[in-house]
């Protein structure tokens, strides 16, 4: 197998600035999004130079830094400019894993007969399809691709040949922070004197796994060029999305009625062929300027245009502040609409009959002890063993 | 019908310890270094009184352990909790 990687770094401060030629003046950094913790987000090659990093609270930020430049958030941008990225390489075939905006992965074994036979011209084909510079990797391995396209200069891809292991010996384990798994690993091991996957190589399975639990493990397989977890690419998929525009900028019950309308124009839209939908995103354009987005994942998926208002209403109530613009798009959908209870007849003693009945059927399948809950008895205790008992679920 | 089960039970450990009671082997393993100790006594009051030593040690395979010793009746217990 070989795993491309293409790597956009600075992708959502670069669309939130208007272009990377914004970032070459000044220092600047994204925003911390309204509402939200105090860290900001990517910073510009010229703010590092000052000792800023994303994720870092925005006071010490502008002390180590008084001429940063805030850009604020542009989430919805942002998520439409990665959308059209995607969608480009889907364009040449390939079936892409991306888990934030910046870093896309895709299997480039099935492609290379698509592009005369060979990894170079899969990687050629990508770089015409996504039409502007780009950082590429390739490697046996998602980790092995991401630390190649991290090494990679915005013109020539960088190829792992030979035994991934080795190519990634003398690499920093700062490279651990790319996979989620692994991204608490590298502070620790950098003080405990571990500064190069190679040095994480020549330690064990079990050493690993005592000091780090699963972390270690997946870390054991990351450095000897084996990943954690398989690819697990994204069906590419049509969008669907409504876009109202509100005049007089909207908030409140203003708003509730705007995402109303707007749960019954999706609903009502030919192209959902009466499918259920799994997931939605809900964005708005702020009058102060910048953007704000969620993502609302309904427990079952569903086509009751009641329960999506409710479970998206409570979303549109953290909005930062009035909006001019309000958009709804499906992200996923579901099966075809079959089981679709009502709102008001699913009350709450309905589902406690449900949640028994349930109990009761995995009871006789496993014996009393299938489900079991553990209650707090005594929970400031000096005793530990008096704090909680485990018993039947009633 | 199951009854209720007391989660956090000590288990009876291994432990070699030093003239002061500090442990030197849990179960095989090594200390390391000495994170905290701690007195429990309660139900004094009664005729079961309950008087426990706790140790919370890294072993020198780095494992964060809780042991305690009985101090009424003896011997050597590990808990999680």
């Amino acid at each position: 197998m070989s795993v491309v990687c293409v790597l956009l770094p600075r992708f959502a401060l670069a669309i939130a600035a208007g272009g990377r030629e914004a970032l070459l003046r000044e220092p600047a950094a994204l925003a911390p999004e309204p509402g939200r913790e105090q860290l900001i987000g990517e910073v510009s090659l010229a703010a590092e130079a000052h000792g800023v990093r994303a994720g870092m609270r925005l006071g010490e930020a502008l002390a180590r830094c008084p001429r940063l430049v805030l850009v604020p958030p542009d989430p919805m941008g942002v998520a439409d400019a990665w959308e059209r990225v995607l969608a480009r390489l889907e364009s040449i075939g390939a079936a892409v894993e991306s888990e934030r905006e910046g870093v896309a992965c895709f299997d480039a074994s099935g492609l290379r007969r698509l592009h005369g036979g060979t990894l170079d011209g899969t990687l050629a084909a990508t770089r015409r399809a996504l039409e502007r510079p780009a950082r590429l990797g390739a490697g046996a391995s998602r980790f092995a691709a991401l630390a190649m396209a991290h090494r990679a200069r915005a013109r020539r891809p960088e190829v792992m040949d030979g035994d991934a292991a080795a190519a990634l010996r003398d690499e920093p384990v700062g490279l651990l922070r790319l996979r989620p798994v692994t991204s608490a690993l590298p502070d620790p091991l950098e003080r405990l004197g571990v500064a190069t996957l190679g040095a994480v190589a020549a330690l064990t399975r079990a050493q690993l796994s005592d000091r780090f639990g699963p972390a270690g493990i997946a870390a054991h397989a990351l450095v000897r060029g084996r990943d954690e977890s398989p690819l697990r690419p994204r069906v590419a998929g049509e969008t669907l999305a409504e876009t109202l525009e509100l005049p007089e900028a909207g908030s409140g019950e203003q708003l509730e009625r705007a995402l109303g309308l707007l749960v019954d124009r999706v609903l009502a839209r030919r192209e959902r062929g009466g499918r259920t939908v799994r997931s939605m995103v809900v964005a708005a354009k702020l009058v102060e300027g910048g953007t704000w987005r969620e993502r609302v994942v309904f427990r079952e998926a569903l086509a009751d245009p009641l329960r999506m208002r409710l479970a998206l209403g409570r979303r549109i109530m953290l909005l930062p502040s009035p909006a001019e613009a309000l958009r709804l798009s499906v992200e996923r959908f579901g099966p075809l609409g079959g089981d679709q209870r009502p709102l008001l007849e699913d009350s709450a003693a309905h589902r406690a009959a449900r949640l028994r009945e349930a109990i009761a059927q995995a009871r006789a399948a496993a014996g009393p002890e299938a489900a079991l809950r553990v209650l707090a008895v005594d929970p400031d205790s000096r005793v530990p063993e008096r704090r909680v008992v485990l018993t039947p679920f009633e | 019908m199951t009854r209720p089960r007391r989660l956090g039970v000590p288990r009876r450990a291994r432990v070699r310890a030093d003239g002061r009671g500090r442990p030197l082997t849990i179960d095989g393993r090594t200390v390391d270094s000495v994170r905290e100790s701690w007195l429990v006594e309660d139900r004094w009051w009664t005729d079961r009184p309950l008087r426990r030593r706790y140790w919370e040690v890294v072993t020198v395979d780095g494992l964060d352990l809780v042991v305690f010793r009985e101090l009424e009746s003896g011997g050597w217990f590990s808990q999680r909790g």
